[in-house]
């Protein structure tokens, strides 16, 4: 676990330099078209308090609850915004894919201890992002139906 | 990449059931995916075969992407059919992964420095197909919701004339409605002022009530009260000798069943329009 603190100071250090990363991604990403004529200026923040949330909850020992709240109003704010839930979800793909490829280039793994802590770091980031992939579904699911409820009821 | 994740493909490959039996006791237990506690074990365990099958096929293809969709689409299906909800047939994708990494690791396939440096790689090869799959999971089981909308109301849509017949959909259900009426008076002149009677006739003109209201919802209504001041004034002109009763009644029932069938109509719309909307 203490090794994938590297990557946890890099995430709340740099949240802002991998959100524009991520940003040139997702607005021409074939498989989230959604976001083609997004303004950056709107989505960098978004994906930048994302990084700056994860890195608070990086070490918890449960973070299921936290991810569960903070992930909740995530995906509220795009159902709001009529993201179709595939796009939204693999803009946080993109995310997680970012966090891997902003570390690479800043070359945090190189001698042979950092590159067995690069596997801890990634089991690690995969499980959080595995806890946000389902939340985050799921509350978009709910979404969906509690729309589909109040709607109904008119 | 591809030497590095073959040693965990050889595995996956050989030991496929395997380990598609521990997911399985896995995800039929799991408190994030309750809905295949009661699936049959057996399909569980086929199901995640299949998986596990695709990650060979997924390594030999020129893209991936496509190699993914038999199996992704075909899951989807059948989480759709079982009524899985979406969530949990994605997390039931997580443990797949999961279960496939916990058994290599389980059976020391990566052991050595240099092994380790290639777990990276095959984890990576292993994330790069999950991607792919619930993706491509999530936009089809959407597409499939959608579909089964469809495919519910398409024989209302029909009957609405939802789709543009040459682009004049609005002036030919006009057209039909006003040949409809235009039909509704001279049978009433007929009837009432040629023949002296007003029996049967008028049960005819419940096909342009109801059609009136399947097309415009309430506002139907208006040829409703139309036929309805139509019998009652020819009544008026021409009936005299006969009791008024009849056809007060009739035309009140013309008014009932307009507004009857408008206000389902009107119902059914707003459903179809909410789909629209969600999905």
């Amino acid at each position: 676990m203490l090794a994938s603190l590297k990557l946890l100071d890099l995430m709340a250090d740099k949240s802002a330099s991998m959100a524009k990363q991520w940003a040139k991604d997702v607005v021409k990403n074939p498989k989230t078209p959604y976001y083609h004529n997004s303004d950056q200026d709107k989505i960098i923040p978004q994906a930048a308090d994302f990084y700056q949330k994860l890195s608070r909850v990086y070490t918890d020992k449960d973070p299921f609850t936290a991810i569960q709240g903070f992930m909740g109003k995530f995906a509220e704010a795009r159902f709001k915004e009529k993201v179709p839930l595939q796009e939204a979800l693999y803009s946080i793909i993109l995310m997680r894919r970012h966090i891997w490829l902003y570390a690479e280039f800043q070359a945090i793994f190189i001698t042979i201890i950092e590159q067995h802590q690069a596997l801890d770091s990634q089991l690690r980031t995969i499980l959080m992002f595995d806890y946000i992939t389902y939340a985050f579904t799921e509350k978009y699911w709910e979404l969906m139906n509690l729309e589909f409820a109040r709607k109904n009821k008119k | 990449m591809q030497a590095y994740a073959a040693k965990l493909i050889d595995l996956i490959e050989l030991k496929a059931e395997n380990i598609a039996k521990q997911w399985a006791a896995d995800v039929m237990k799991h408190n994030r995916t309750p809905s295949y506690s009661s699936l049959p074990l057996d399909r569980v365990i086929e199901r995640g075969v299949e998986f596990y099958r695709l990650f060979r096929q997924m390594s030999l293809a020129d893209i991936p992407y496509e190699a993914a969709k038999t199996f992704s689409w075909r899951y989807a299906q059948e989480c759709y059919r079982e009524k899985i909800p979406l969530h949990e047939a994605v997390y039931a994708l997580i443990l797949l992964r999961r279960n496939l990494w916990l058994y290599a690791e389980f059976q020391g396939v990566f052991v050595t420095a240099l092994e380790k440096q290639q777990a990276v790689e095959s984890l990576n090869r292993t994330i790069l197909m999950y991607d792919y799959v619930s993706y491509q999971v999530i936009e089809k089981y959407q597409e499939l919701i959608k579909e089964d909308v469809d495919k519910k109301l398409g024989s209302i849509k029909t009957m609405m004339m939802s789709k543009p017949i040459s682009g004049i959909k609005s002036i030919y259900k006009s057209g039909l409605m006003g040949i409809l009426l235009l039909g509704a008076c001279i049978l009433t002149y007929y009837y009432h002022a040629t023949l002296g009677t007003g029996v049967i006739f008028t049960h005819l003109f419940y096909i342009p009530i109801i059609l009136a209201s399947i097309w415009w919802g309430k506002k139907g209504i208006v040829v409703a009260i139309f036929l309805g001041g139509l019998i009652l004034t020819s009544h008026v002109l021409f009936l005299k000798a006969v009791p008024f009763v009849d056809d007060i009644i009739r035309a009140l029932m013309f008014v009932v069943i307009g507004g009857v069938v408008g206000w389902l109509m009107d119902g059914i719309k707003k459903m179809e329009d909410l789909y629209k909307a969600t999905i």
